[in-house]
């Protein structure tokens, strides 16, 4: 029978915090999406050079996290992945239609 | 080709109005959840095969919990709880593996009416407002161009976001109203609704999104109540995960991590 899988279980780690850093985590980060999406939408920016301002502000939201974290990320999520990298495509969409939205808006319409 | 310019009027009375509209209609919608869940009272379990469910969930959620608390018990506790579940001849678990599969048809629980009313309810506040804002905006709102998307695309979305605009070359990046419909459904308006009004535990509102996106792949939705068609491999697995659990009582360790975190704490 193979090794079950090693994980931090119902005692190791305190479930209620971690499910409210969870939902701050998504906050920022719908925060982060909107306004790489204002941004991207006003300055009309056009294709690939707006989905590089998607991914540079995500990672700037990730490092201002890890500043406010001092670094010590097992103290407050499971993973430095799921803290920093987890939810990029996600928030992908949102960014889309920010961007449509205010592309339209301000340059076209 | 050079840029088309688009009269100030669509964007007054119909590029905002759709977005206006749809934010409302997402609002009102959540609403309508909370006010349909308010009213839902529990269900009295009646029937004899609901019985025989809810004591097939309940020894199941009494498993998960003993392969997951574990390290809360003494080695003994421990090892009685397991054999009680576990035992080759009289444990639970071996006992309820050996019942026969249900077949589909009961399994569906289409025979309870108050699940069905769920659904339905479920549907309502889901499908069809997603039908019907699809057929005010095509209904009002086709045959012009509204809008531009900033990225490039080919050819073969021409059919979807150009829908109703019958101009053969017109760039492909020159969408209609119904697209724009499309793009703030998957968008998801729901998740700045939930950052404007509050967070209490709105997930049964990514449930319709989950669930029109499956539907939207192709695959049939499954009544989600847990059903299996086998019940016997679902408590084998648990069995086999139970005689697995590595047991070690936590309060063994205590004295080590006490260490720890004083050794921690002095040295700062």
């Amino acid at each position: 029978m193979e090794e079950p899988k090693v994980e931090l279980d119902d005692l190791e780690v305190n479930q209620d915090r971690l499910k409210q850093n969870t939902i701050q985590l998504k906050n920022v980060r719908v925060y982060g999406s909107l306004n790489a999406g204002v941004i991207a939408g006003i300055l009309g920016m056009d294709g690939w050079i707006g989905i590089g301002i998607y991914v540079a502000i995500f990672f700037i939201v990730s490092t201002c996290l890890a500043i406010k974290m001092n670094f010590k990320v097992k103290e407050y999520f499971k993973s430095s992945y799921d803290a920093y990298y987890s939810g990029i495509g996600t928030d992908l969409l949102l960014f889309l239609m920010i961007w449509v939205i205010f592309h339209n808006l301000v340059n076209i319409l | 080709m050079s840029d088309i310019l688009i009269d100030d009027r669509i964007r007054d009375w119909v590029f905002l109005p759709i977005i206006i509209v749809m934010f409302m209609i997402q609002m009102f919608r959540g609403l309508l959840t909370k006010y349909m869940d308010n009213r839902k009272t529990a269900q009295k379990v009646t029937s004899k095969a609901q019985v025989a469910e809810m004591i097939d969930k309940n020894i199941t959620q009494q498993s998960q919990r003993l392969a997951r608390l574990h390290g809360l018990l003494p080695d003994q506790s421990f090892k009685m709880k397991r054999a009680y579940l576990c035992d080759r001849e009289q444990g639970i678990l071996t006992k309820a593996s050996q019942k026969p599969a249900k077949d589909p048809m009961q399994s569906m629980s289409m025979m309870n009416p108050v699940a069905m009313a769920d659904m339905l309810k479920q549907n309502l506040s889901g499908i069809v407002f997603m039908a019907l804002q699809y057929q005010w905006v095509s209904y009002f709102f086709s045959g012009f161009v509204i809008g531009k998307v900033p990225f490039p695309l080919t050819q073969k979305f021409r059919t979807m976001l150009q829908r109703g605009v019958d101009v053969q070359n017109l760039d492909v990046r020159y969408i209609s109203s119904i697209s724009i419909y499309f793009v703030l459904l998957f968008g998801g308006l729901q998740k700045i609704q939930q950052l404007m009004f509050g967070d209490d535990t709105d997930e049964f509102v990514d449930d319709t999104q989950m669930q029109m996106q499956m539907q939207m792949m192709g695959m049939p939705t499954m009544p989600s109540f847990g059903q299996q068609n086998d019940p016997g491999k679902l408590f084998i697995a648990e069995r086999t995960r139970l005689e697995g659990v590595k047991h070690t009582f936590e309060l063994n360790k205590s004295s080590d991590k006490a260490l720890k975190s004083l050794k921690r704490f002095l040295i700062q």
